[in-house]
């Protein structure tokens, strides 16, 4: 709050009270009062007046002062209210009112969107639990029918199975809510159970899937990781290289602090002008337009999951050549500690 | 025969499972009873339970903490929940293996042989006279003695505990992945000629015979 501007949105008054000083003057003169009287009048006058604009000014000013600096340096804006003392000027109370009442109807429209959001959310996740089951009966019914059932309905079903849990991953990862739990976790078993998910395709296309592990343990979710892990392979078994002898490999390495699982393919690889995209949300790219058929959701769910976590995950590549994803695990220190 | 109880709401699933336990050699039971899960429970004595964690009347979590007071019955849990927290949690009360739907039947037998060969872990596995050793990988026959690989010991033993019946190319490779071998084809085909040779020369030839299109079978 500036006292120039201040007095600049005051200026109808001072302009005022110039028109009523000027005409008091010439009632002076008109009543030929003392010159000395009249300039100690004007002297009482301008400085009372004077007086009255500062007094306003310093008034307003620590108020707003306050509330200009607490909505620059507070994260969520909203919440000003919470430091701000109530003003003892007429203007300032109103104002203060008023954005306690649209505060008020803010946080409670918030609040029936997420109470929304949850419900929806909960919905999907049951859902998801609810379609399961026939999913599995049919895995099950084709089991004991081998004969009578072609494989191809069942890669159908597994596909089903695939999209049902990136929604179930989706809602996860994009809710505010903490779904998972960490801990320590075999690397090799998460491997182990996605090298079993997807030995038919690795044996259908003759991939040839090689593991090295140095590093055993790592704290995260077992069962985010497992699905992070999926969607990787996946890509690399969906954008292989027809032209050539494929092989997906996974080596975890330690390095300093960290450990870091690669998963490494000799696949066609990404265009480098795609390259900086492919974590974005519904980007599908070049080969997502050209090979198969793609959402463009799997890598954006998994960058959102690694994230939550607090892995670091990234993509390099070369086209017609090899792609090759990296998830950093930083070591925590913390729970060596407490170990 | 290992008597296994089914614990699944779902009776489509239940009558399925009941059918692929029942042809793998193992004799199935199905709960009827939800609302006394747990008097069925005892009075079946089951050697092992499929538990679902969603059944009517009780939690599958609840009943299965109500088991652990009084049994050791191995228990696997069977469910549609895909948690890190309902995994621990079953496993902190006491179930010995966690399996989430939908499952290939596969490997839900190989977790359901797994338990029962940890339990008997003593048992000595033979074939006719032939005692394997599946810690140093050795096959014994009277004097002559051969070594297998890790590979050829997982399918030798896979082969041993199906014998006389049709074992898919499918299950061995399941058996394989299942132990972090992640073989191809050819290298199934490859084992599977030098398990033969191997078995040879204990004096056993032509054990594992080839049926085109269905898998091998040992006699």
């Amino acid at each position: 709050m500036k006292f120039f501007d201040y007095l600049k949105d005051k200026l109808y008054a001072i302009v005022l009270f110039f028109c009523f000083y000027f005409i008091l003057l010439l009632l002076y003169f008109a009543f030929k009062l003392p010159f000395d009287l009249i300039f100690v009048a004007s002297i009482l006058f301008v400085s009372f007046f004077g007086l009255l604009f500062f007094i306003d000014f310093f008034r307003k000013k620590s108020f707003y002062q306050k509330l200009l600096l607490q909505i620059d340096q507070l994260d969520q804006s909203y919440l000003v209210l919470e430091l701000l003392e109530q003003p003892h000027f007429y203007e300032g109370e109103l104002l203060y009112q008023a954005l306690y009442d649209i505060n008020k109807s803010m946080i409670e429209n918030v609040k029936s969107f997420e109470l929304q959001m949850n419900d929806f959310k909960e919905y999907v996740e049951m859902w998801i639990h609810e379609v399961k089951i026939p999913i599995s009966s049919f895995l099950l019914i084709a089991h004991n029918h081998k004969d009578e059932i072609p494989i191809r309905a069942i890669e159908s079903v597994r596909k089903i199975e695939d999209y049902v849990e990136q929604v179930l991953y989706y809602v996860r990862s994009e809710n505010a809510h903490k779904d998972y739990f960490i801990n320590e976790v075999s690397l090799q078993k998460v491997i182990s159970n996605v090298a079993l998910k997807n030995k038919d395709d690795f044996l259908e296309h003759q991939i040839d899937f090689i593991v090295d592990v140095q590093k055993e343990s790592v704290m995260t979710d077992s069962k985010w990781l497992y699905f992070i892990l999926n969607q990787v392979v996946h890509n690399s078994i969906k954008y292989k290289d027809d032209s050539k002898s494929s092989y997906i490999k996974i080596t975890v390495l330690e390095e300093n602090e960290t450990i870091v699982l690669e998963v490494l393919d000799n696949g066609i690889g990404i265009p480098s002008s795609d390259l900086k995209k492919v974590f974005e949300k519904s980007f599908t790219g070049y080969n997502g337009r050209m090979k198969a058929r793609s959402t463009g959701m799997g890598l954006f769910i998994v960058k959102n999951l690694c994230e939550k976590l607090g892995h670091t995950i990234s993509i390099d590549s070369k086209q017609g050549s090899y792609t090759k994803v990296s998830i950093v695990f930083f070591q925590n220190c913390y729970y060596d500690v407490l170990k | 025969m290992k008597k296994i109880l089914i614990v699944e709401d779902d009776e489509m699933i239940a009558s399925e499972l009941f059918s692929l336990l029942k042809n793998s050699d193992y004799e199935p039971l199905v709960l009827k009873n939800f609302k006394e899960s747990y008097q069925e429970i005892m009075e079946l004595n089951p050697d092992l339970i499929l538990l679902d964690i969603h059944i009517p009347y009780v939690n599958g979590e609840l009943l299965l903490q109500k088991i652990r007071k009084n049994s050791n019955i191995p228990v696997i849990m069977v469910t549609s929940q895909n948690s890190e927290a309902d995994e621990l949690l079953s496993m902190m009360y006491g179930a010995d293996d966690y399996i989430t739907k939908p499952y290939n039947p596969n490997i839900l037998l190989l977790r359901i042989a797994n338990i029962f060969k940890r339990m008997g872990e003593n048992e000595e596995m033979v074939y006719h006279d032939v005692m394997i050793d599946k810690e140093h990988g050795i096959l014994k026959r009277g004097k002559t003695e051969v070594f297998l690989t890790k590979n050829e010991m997982i399918m030798f033993s896979y082969l041993v505990n199906h014998q006389k019946k049709i074992v898919t190319r499918d299950e061995l490779m399941t058996a394989l992945w299942n132990s972090d071998f992640y073989i191809n084809d050819n290298a199934l085909t490859v084992n599977m000629s030098r398990l033969r040779a191997k078995l040879k020369e204990i004096g056993y030839e032509n054990v594992i015979e080839t049926r085109k299109g269905y898998g091998y079978i040992l006699e």
